[in-house]
């Protein structure tokens, strides 16, 4: 949906750009600038929930954004400003077409922008009690991932059942997925196992692992997903061999015809140190952005960009190249 | 027989199974089923410790190793003359990894040393997996390609053609890849014919384990 990011003076890109593909993995060493894309991301959904400014703020020099989307938005321009007294994008402006068209286009992407969705997932959150009445979606570390699971459960049958589904296929000692009320109308979720007559294993005890997948489950089988999400980390907890797994579940989101899903594709930016997750995506390095820093400033670079990048790879493992720093997105020494 | 399967993926894995029973003509015990490498040149630098491994810690009779060649130098019955190394194409490079390693290797679980058989992809499992289905994808085209410059279909192309999409699940892989390959009902000679240098050495390598064997090989 987000065609382009273009930015000046955020924070630690100061002036650079990228291009968006349905799906993303951005990697680069600490305070590239990975996580501040996301953010920017987030300022967008923000200030589109606002009556967008007439005009554009004056050119300080500040911070700005410029957004450019793509088909059947191509013609809209979103950029995101700064007040004079302030440092921070606050201030939204639209290019888009004039007239009443022009108006009920904008007014769809902002209604899509507005669903824009980041995660950090926190093994320690998602291992709580959920309290019920948060259960419609899945916050941004999976805080309420038991009662969400629960309102599925209950009211979104097909979507438990495809979950659960897919948890079991991948975590073969477990039966099925088990939610049980806790004390103060809290909902316990844990796992039940195959075998030693179904325990229950309590969310605290599931690996963190686990609970990361269960939680990346949640956003691949929302009956209702964003247009665009956001994911922090998305190797995390999960062992080398199981990261082709996650890249399957996240193209889910992004190719769901290719999975055999009827569902519009959610855009999806998710950010890695890990080279075992990187080496998944060698036959399409157009998904790749790498996150270069360059003293106090950050650049953005699309790996299939690099015109050299076919015949790099024919004797290395992507991951490998990334490591050696050659390819750039590594830390400074 | 007793059998190990390195590869690149879980989906070779799975269609390697079905071909060397196929080729070997019965089933066979696995070895050691975990074994996996992340993909060229991973698989060349950790066989040395996977024969090291199979060879003292198992009772494997075999290692079956199988690569894709993606572009790198075909194999061709010009590698296979006495003393022959071509270091750009990957089967000899396989061999010579093989041999180096088992050389010094004391006899162990009362064999001298694992067997080896080695194949190659031309240019990926999915060439394969395409066999007698389209009569386009061969070793010939590929090599044609090679030598023109220009490669007759790509990776990419391959996987559309046998999975739909560029992007395929790890379980539509496997399923295609298991579904494909038992397309040939234990007849593997039109494998042997599109593809006689990866998918042929890989057989000549496994039937010589008869020789090498007292008995049948399973």
């Amino acid at each position: 949906m987000i065609a382009a990011v273009q930015f000046r003076n955020f924070k630690a890109l100061r002036s650079t750009g990228v291009k968006l593909a349905p799906f993303n993995l951005v990697l680069g060493p600490n305070g590239s600038g990975k996580t501040s894309v996301i953010q920017a991301l987030l300022r967008l959904r923000t200030l589109a929930a606002l009556p967008a400014s007439a005009e554009p703020p004056p050119d300080t020099g500040g911070p700005r954004i410029d957004f450019a989307f793509a088909a059947p938005y191509q013609e809209i321009g979103v950029s995101l400003g700064c007040s004079a007294d302030e440092m921070v994008c606050n201030v939204l402006t639209v290019n888009r077409p004039p007239g009443a068209a022009g108006e009920a286009l904008w007014e769809e992407l902002r209604a899509r922008l507005r669903t824009i969705r980041a995660y950090l997932f926190d093994h320690y959150a998602m291992a709580a009690p959920g309290k019920t009445e948060e259960r419609y979606e899945l916050v941004s570390n999976g805080g309420n991932l038991a009662a969400v699971l629960l309102h599925w459960r209950d009211h979104q049958p097909a979507a438990f059942a495809a979950l659960q589904a897919e948890f079991v296929r991948q975590m073969p000692e477990f039966g099925g997925l088990d939610l049980r009320d806790g004390a103060a109308g809290t909902v316990e979720l844990g796992g039940r196992l195959k075998v030693n007559g179904h325990e229950f294993i309590a969310a605290e005890n599931l690996s963190q692992g686990t609970l990361y997948l269960l939680a990346m489950l949640v956003l691949v089988f929302s009956p209702a997903p964003p247009a665009v999400v956001c994911l922090e980390e998305a190797d995390r907890g999960m062992h080398p061999r199981t990261l082709r797994e996650v890249r399957d579940a996240l193209y889910r989101l992004s190719y769901p015809r290719d999975a055999g899903m009827e569902r519009a594709p959610v855009q999806v930016i998710a950010t890695t140190h890990s080279p075992y997750l990187l080496d998944q995506f060698r036959e399409h390095p157009e998904e790749v952005i790498l996150a270069s820093k360059q003293g106090p400033a950050a650049t953005l670079e699309r790996l299939s960009d690099r015109a050299d990048i076919m015949e790099l790879m024919k004797e290395t493992h992507l991951g490998d190249l990334w490591y050696t720093g050659i390819l750039g997105g590594v830390p400074g020494e | 027989m007793k059998i190990a399967i390195l590869s690149e993926s879980p989906a070779d894995e799975a269609a390697l199974h079905v071909l060397v029973e196929y080729v070997l003509g019965g089933p066979f015990t696995p070895v050691q089923s975990s074994l996996r490498a992340r993909g060229w040149p991973s698989v060349e630098q950790v066989l040395p410790p996977v024969v090291r491994h199979l060879h003292f810690n198992t009772d494997a009779d075999g290692l079956v190793v199988v690569v894709d060649s993606d572009d790198s130098v075909v194999h061709t019955p010009e590698h296979e003359a006495p003393g022959y190394h071509h270091g750009l194409c990957r089967v000899c490079r396989l061999r010579g990894a093989f041999r180096r390693t088992v050389k010094n290797l004391p006899p162990a679980h009362g064999r001298e040393r694992v067997l080896r058989a080695v194949g190659i992809c031309v240019p990926a499992l999915e060439a394969w997996l395409l066999c007698g289905r389209d009569t386009s994808v061969n070793e010939q085209a590929w090599l044609d390609g090679q030598v023109k410059g220009r490669p007759p279909y790509t990776r990419r192309e391959l996987k559309w053609r046998v999975y739909g999409t560029e992007r395929p699940s790890l379980q539509h892989e496997l399923k295609r890849a298991v579904q494909e390959v038992s397309r040939h009902r234990g007849d593997v000679r039109r494998l042997e014919n599109d593809f006689p240098n990866g998918f042929g050495a890989l057989a000549r390598d496994l039937r010589s384990w008869r020789e090498k064997t007292d008995g049948p090989v399973r």
